[in-house]
């Protein structure tokens, strides 16, 4: 797809190239903003921000890196820098309810009654932890897909998962342990 | 919670090689900790898993962008009316410092008709050399 989409920017056809990109990106820009912000009805915003730039820079792609090495970049970089201008604020226990409703309307079943909502505990940990959380998740669980996408070093993709894992597992566990001595 | 010296090995569980794993297991089955350990893991990715790998954009989110698009190159489009106004205004400063030239030229020592000769040459040149830099500049910002 990579290859078609370069051919159509050869050519100076960039509608058809942002036609061809559109389907293709979407999810990855949108798990990316995501990933990074931690709020489903943002990160949509933010995606759309994204094609938007993506459009008006598509004249100027010299193909130097990959389509998708490009398209990630100015995704993460517009992500940072709504983060920086504080567009982003909200609290971060607004995460959980954003999740699970877009979770819900995707057809998954939320927590069933009785069991732990793990997504309860995401807010503990520190936000870097939480970004290659969600992603690591999202991305079928791929540690080079997750240093991929955040241009990550492997080395700390793995060790912020582990810890994030580590301490999502220890409270887990301790809810169950509080829920079976209650 | 989980033994320090199966900690990591467990977090990779998914990962371990067959032999392995079997000994993971085996320190597991007689260890509690690690086994509540490695169950509440199991919690976490099935669930977060569930939760998070179908997250999609909406439906209505690539017309919603096609939508943005067509409206941003409406924008886009350059319009050629600043470019004639700057034209006209600078094509009037021309004309005045001509007339100006034409009305000092009787002051001037030398005779009065080679002045105006004079002064009409340098006003038609300044004019066209004006006419042409800002064509220059108009057809510039059409192709962008």
């Amino acid at each position: 797809m990579e290859q078609e989409i370069r051919a159509c920017l050869d050519q100076k056809r960039y509608q058809e190239a942002f036609d061809r990109l559109l389907p293709e990106f979407q999810n990855k820009v949108f798990r990316l903003a995501y990933a990074m912000l931690g709020d489903a009805a943002l990160a949509e915003d933010m995606a759309q921000e994204v094609f938007i730039r993506i459009w008006k820079a598509l004249p100027g792609f010299r193909g130097q890196s990959a389509l998708s090495t490009w398209i990630y970049a100015i995704t993460r970089n517009t992500c940072l820098t709504a983060l920086k201008k504080g567009a982003t604020k909200r609290e971060s226990s607004l995460e959980e309810p954003n999740v699970a409703r877009a979770a819900e309307e995707a057809g998954v079943p939320p927590a069933r009654h009785g069991e732990i909502d793990v997504l309860r505990f995401l807010h503990q940990l520190p936000e870097r932890h939480r970004q290659v959380l969600r992603l690591y998740y999202m991305e079928e669980r791929s540690y080079e897909e997750v240093a991929r996408l955040l241009e990550w070093p492997m080395g700390t993709v793995k060790t912020y998962l582990h810890r994030a894992r580590k301490e999502l597992a220890e409270a887990v566990a301790r809810s169950k342990m509080e829920k079976g001595t209650a | 919670m989980a033994c320090a010296e199966f900690e990591e090995r467990l977090l990779e569980y998914a990962e371990l090689a067959n032999g392995e794993r079997a000994r993971v297991d085996a320190h597991a089955a007689l260890c509690a900790s690690c086994r509540e350990f490695l169950e509440a893991l199991r919690t976490v990715d099935s669930q977060l898993t569930a939760q998070l790998a179908s997250l999609e954009v909406t439906p209505a989110f690539a017309p919603a962008v096609r939508r943005r698009v067509r409206r941003e190159s409406a924008v886009a489009r350059p319009s050629l009316v600043p470019e004639l106004l700057d034209f006209v205004g600078w094509g009037a400063i021309v004309a005045l410092l001509v007339l100006l030239a034409w009305w000092l030229a009787p002051l001037s020592p030398v005779s009065n008709i080679k002045i105006s000769f004079n002064a009409m040459y340098a006003a038609a040149g300044a004019f066209l050399l004006a006419a042409f830099l800002f064509g220059i500049r108009s057809f510039a910002d059409l192709k962008h």
